[in-house]
């Protein structure tokens, strides 16, 4: 055999190798979501579960699952739609016309780097005079605030790959500045507004930090109710399973189907 | 004026007491909702189990469940945050003073008062007094009614000490007959004698996986429960009368010391251990000896949980003797109790569950599986009649080991701040667990914490609540 | 002219005024109260009223709480040794995926998957996992006769499993970014250095490490900075313990924040934890601009 196919095999072997530990921990909680109580406990421990437990799933929405997945999705779809509609005018405005010339734009980005726990807490002196902890709008706000300048990071760069031609070309037609905003530079953004809907949801949708310190019994998002399947007396193994599946589904379709805009997003369009 | 004021808030809250409409001992509410909080799980299973009398009574019961461990930010974050969303809190008493000393609980003396009686008294008297005292009570104010009265047994291995062989074996060995450990010296020798390795003989059975004389709380959260129990019993206290730290002493340092020992004879991932890999061991029949809370008593005879029914035996948790005495302390970790929310706008209606719960249900509560509860009151331990042991033997020997650790219980610290002292101390001793550091240098640690604790939360303030929190562990007769 | 460059001001400020003026009231607002705050000895615990204690929170951090300094250490160390070794395994996992060309669309998908889960699955698969008695981790080490150790419950294995799951969870998005660099690296100056003679480690150094750092650059610093915030799994793998050793800078505040309840003392904690992020960053940005790359 030649040199040249040893290293191809020597090369796939690795890959497998690295897939094999990339998704061992996917397939582990997979397996003990189908778990019954006691193979939770067994030595060595169940790979496999001989009957697979399916009533883990229905039992852990029953036991506040349900509320968690409509809560975590109200809330990261109404951050992800201020985000954009906020973000993208902000972003049009920074590309184009240069507002705030550097400055702002690094400001905004400079957000994100933010610990959340510096803000977190004078946000949560402020929330508790306005009435927001524990309310679907204070976790909106709080998702806001990393996300909107991840829409307006990502959303310049779009922009500012789009030609000027046509929205040049329109201005002579004697379109508004609003106008061509709305009609020739927005629709020609939507790769970028789905990686920035996407990504926003996502962000929002797998916070905690917020979440553990902002939810209350108004408002419990699934991650949430995931941590309180782990009581003083028991851990409700196969419960928690199911519902970290069900956690997980939004970024498993994102993976898998939406593929191409994962670059972008994931390295805030540092990778076009 | 006042009374005005509050019969108007009552009329608010919508009772109407119609004495003849209902069975004699519900109440009738108008549709009232009565938002709880605790830890999820099995201690709020009761709401769940007795949902029917609730709803006769006209309440609708809303849950809201924390994590074990993050109870007390849960409810701290939304009491600081002034928000009236919960009504009734179920909480564990070390943060009474916390919770009551900052005007976070509605005192319930008045409540306590109304007629009839049948429908409103907890019988407060009937309640054994640590759990009264310690737990209910602030600064002479009832502000709590106690759900779940916490105290450490000692748990060993019926079976094995008093198999013959093992009996003769240590007889040999130690020069004394086997018998569930006085002292912690003791425990020492008993747990170094149990434990084997895979492939030895225990009680005449080949061991197909290691077995082990005992083990510890050794995760982070309640570790420090269990150095108390040593601490305690060479008559330690938290502080002296100034509230200088008297957590360092060369007492204390040997208790802890006495711990660390224990880990030569615990399986090696101990450290993790919590309220539940604990009990699992012990269940599983991995250990000789345990202490634990009450309630794992009453597991232990449920062949659903425990490959060990009919095998367990109850005793006084060890004691440390001094001048020819042995004094035995067993700690009061945890418990649960159950409160008003000033803040609550259905105040009545969440005392009434609250009262509910603590006495009517009580007896059931606390010698069911389904729940977390461990008897509080006088007739739990005299009528024993819902305890579901194997036999009248067990049941006697079980109630017996838990008043009896009672009257030796030594109590959590309460005052404001609580939750920093306790985690203070909760880092050290498992930093001398893992060998991070050696028992005194961590114990002189915990002490440097509290007077810096003291300091910032203000020294004056605090040392009237110790001095005050000392008052009530000897009305408690907990202390001398 | 001048007109109309004052309209597009004035219509760029209409479009930029809502975003701007919603983050500087969730921001900058909260800083400078927390700023204030820090300033105080406000807390919960006790009834106590509040009052100005200058620089005290700050010189106590600084000089008396061991306990602070050593999570400060122990969270750069982290960072540190995060950022190289995922740097160094994404870039492996990154020239592997270069060489294959069919596949590579295929394999990317489930291979980025740990990267867009949240990072509170990942750390409860980590709980399990880590397991001592009933993982399979150590089921696996047991198979090839290694005896595991109880990875969460010891002092120095802890905050290795939560360094563990935080590289599984985000090696694949630094192999991402490499391999896009990777990609755009021009053929012929390759070619030109080969016929130059370079090889191995000095073809590395001169022509594909200038060449990837503009890139990879960005995306070090935003795993640099998501290191240093590292929470969710502290608190859902070992709560910072056992004792303290896996407490990290992040938890370490919550916790004087939403346990103790002194948001005096975490406040100057958080703005301490800015300071220290700033310049690191801008060291970072200062070291990378100087060698051209960003």
């Amino acid at each position: 055999m030649s040199k040249r196919s040893l290293i191809e095999i020597a090369r796939w072997i690795a890959l497998l190798g690295v897939l094999v530990v990339l998704l061992f921990p996917l397939f582990w909680i997979i397996a003990s979501s189908l778990k019954a109580r006691g193979e939770f406990f067994t030595r060595p421990p169940v790979w496999i579960p001989s009957h697979p437990e399916w009533s883990n799933y229905p039992d852990s929405l029953q036991r506040g699952g349900m509320k968690g997945l409509t809560d975590s999705f109200t809330i990261a779809f109404c951050s992800m739609a201020v985000s954009i509609v906020l973000g993208a005018p902000a972003a049009y405005a920074i590309a184009r016309f240069q507002v705030g010339k550097k400055n702002l734009a690094f400001w905004i980005l400079s957000i994100r780097m933010f610990p959340p726990i510096a803000t977190i807490l004078p946000l949560f002196v402020i929330f508790r005079f306005a009435g927001l902890v524990d309310s679907y709008a204070g976790l909106v706000l709080c998702y806001t605030v990393f996300n909107l300048p991840f829409a307006i990071w990502i959303l310049k760069g779009f922009i500012e790959d789009l030609p000027k031609e046509i929205e040049e070309a329109a201005k002579v037609d004697g379109a508004t500045r609003f106008q061509i905003f709305r009609n020739i530079a927005l629709p020609l953004t939507a790769p970028g507004l789905v990686v920035v809907a996407l990504f926003t949801f996502i962000f929002a949708w797998n916070d905690f930090a917020y979440a553990v310190i902002f939810s209350g019994s108004n408002v419990t998002p699934l991650p949430v109710v995931i941590a309180q399947f782990a009581g003083g007396h028991e851990i409700l193994w196969g419960q928690i399973s199911a519902a970290a599946i069900m956690a997980i589904l939004p970024a498993l379709i994102l993976a898998t189907f939406l593929q191409k805009y994962l670059t972008r997003g994931l390295t805030m369009g540092a990778v076009k | 004026m006042k009374r005005a004021a509050h019969l108007l808030a009552a009329g608010f809250g919508a009772v109407v007491w119609t004495s003849a409409a209902v069975a004699a001992d519900l109440p009738s509410f108008n549709h009232v909702t009565v938002t709880v909080v605790g830890d999820a799980g099995q201690n709020m299973e009761a709401l769940n189990k007795y949902a029917d009398d609730f709803t006769k009574a006209g309440i609708t019961i809303k849950q809201v469940g924390a994590t074990f461990t993050g109870l007390y930010d849960k409810l701290k974050t939304s009491f600081v945050a002034g928000s009236s969303d919960y009504d009734m809190v179920i909480f564990y008493p070390s943060y009474i003073g916390d919770f009551a000393g900052n005007g976070y609980l509605a005192p319930l003396d008045e409540y306590m008062k109304k007629q009839p009686a049948a429908i409103w008294d907890p019988k407060m008297d009937e309640v054994m007094p640590p759990y009264r005292e310690i737990y209910c009570k602030w600064e002479g104010k009832t502000y709590a009614l106690p759900y779940d009265g916490d105290v450490l047994v000692l748990y060993y291995r019926k079976d094995l000490f008093n198999n013959p062989d093992e009996k003769a074996a240590f007889q040999k060995k130690y020069g004394r007959e086997l018998a569930p450990p006085a002292t912690w010296k003791e425990w020492l020798q008993v747990a170094e004698f149990f434990t084997r390795k895979a492939g030895d003989t225990l009680a005449g059975q080949k061991l197909s996986r290691p077995f082990y004389g005992a083990a510890e709380y050794g995760a982070r959260g309640f570790s420090y429960g269990w150095f108390l129990s040593r601490f305690a019993s060479s008559d330690g206290i938290y502080f002296d009368e100034n509230m200088n730290p008297e957590i360092n002493t060369d007492a204390a340092v040997a208790g802890l010391q006495n711990m660390v020992d224990t880990l030569k004879f615990s399986p090696p991932d101990v450290l993790s251990y919590g309220y539940e890999e604990l009990k699992n061991a012990f269940l599983n029949g991995d250990l000789a000896m345990v202490v634990q809370w009450s309630d794992v008593g009453k597991k232990t005879a449920d062949p659903q949980l425990s490959k060990i029914v009919g095998k367990a035996g109850f005793a006084v948790v060890p004691g440390t003797e001094a001048n020819g005495k042995v004094v035995h302390k067993a700690p009061m970790p945890v418990g649960r109790v159950l409160a008003v929310s000033a803040k609550s706008k259905n105040k009545e209606a969440a005392y009434w569950v609250a009262k509910y719960l603590s006495l009517d249900k009580s007896p059931i509560t606390v010698a069911a599986n389904w729940s977390g509860q461990d008897p509080y009151r006088l007739s739990h331990f005299t009528d024993t009649s819902h305890y579901k042991f194997p036999d009248e033997a067990s049941v006697k020997e079980y109630v017996a080991a838990v008043e009896e650790n009672l009257k030796n219980g030594f109590p959590d610290l309460n005052i404001p701040g609580a939750a920093q002292y306790i985690d203070a101390l909760d880092v050290a001793v498992i930093k001398a667990l893992s060998g991070e550091a050696d028992p005194k240098t961590a114990l002189d640690g915990v002490a440097e914490d509290w007077k810096g604790i003291t300091q910032r939360l203000g020294a004056d303030t605090q040392k009237k609540f110790w001095n005050a929190a000392l008052e009530s562990y000897r009305a408690a007769g907990l202390l001398k | 002219m001048d007109r109309t460059k004052h309209r597009d001001r004035t219509f760029a400020r209409f479009m930029v005024g809502p975003a701007v003026t919603l983050l500087f009231l969730v921001t900058i607002g909260p800083l400078l109260f927390s700023l204030a705050v820090s300033f105080t000895n406000l807390q919960f615990s006790t009834p106590q009223p509040m009052r100005w204690v200058g620089i005290d929170n700050y010189s106590t951090l600084l000089f008396n709480d061991s306990r602070f300094l050593s999570a400060m250490g122990r969270t750069l160390v982290f960072v540190l040794a995060g950022v190289v070794i995922q740097t160094l395994l994404g870039f492996f996992i990154a020239s592997l995926l270069l060489k294959v060309q069919r596949y590579r669309a295929f394999l990317l998908g489930p291979i980025l998957i740990p990267s867009v889960i949240s990072s509170v699955v990942a750390a409860w698969q980590g709980r399990m996992i880590f397991n001592a008695s009933y993982g399979p981790l150590n089921d696996v080490l047991a198979h090839i006769g290694i005896k595991g150790p109880a990875w969460l419950a010891l002092p120095q294995t802890a905050l290795v499993s939560v360094f563990l799951t935080d590289t599984w969870q985000w090696t694949p998005f630094l192999a991402l970014i490499i391999l896009a660099a990777l990609q755009s690296q021009p053929l012929e100056l390759l070619e030109a250095a080969r016929l130059d003679g370079a090889r191995g480690w000095s073809m590395f150094r001169r022509i594909t490490l200038p060449l990837i750092l503009p890139v990879a650059g960005v995306g070090v610093l935003l795993r640099g900075v998501d290191l240093f915030k590292t929470f969710d799994l502290v608190y859902i793998l070992t709560q910072g313990g056992p004792g303290n050793s896996s407490e990290t800078l992040t938890f370490l505040t919550y916790l004087q924040g939403f346990k103790f309840f002194n948001p005096s003392y975490a406040s100057a904690m958080s703005f301490i934890q800015l300071i220290v992020i700033t310049i690191v960053a801008k060291s970072y940005l200062g070291l990378m601009n100087k060698r051209g790359a960003i």
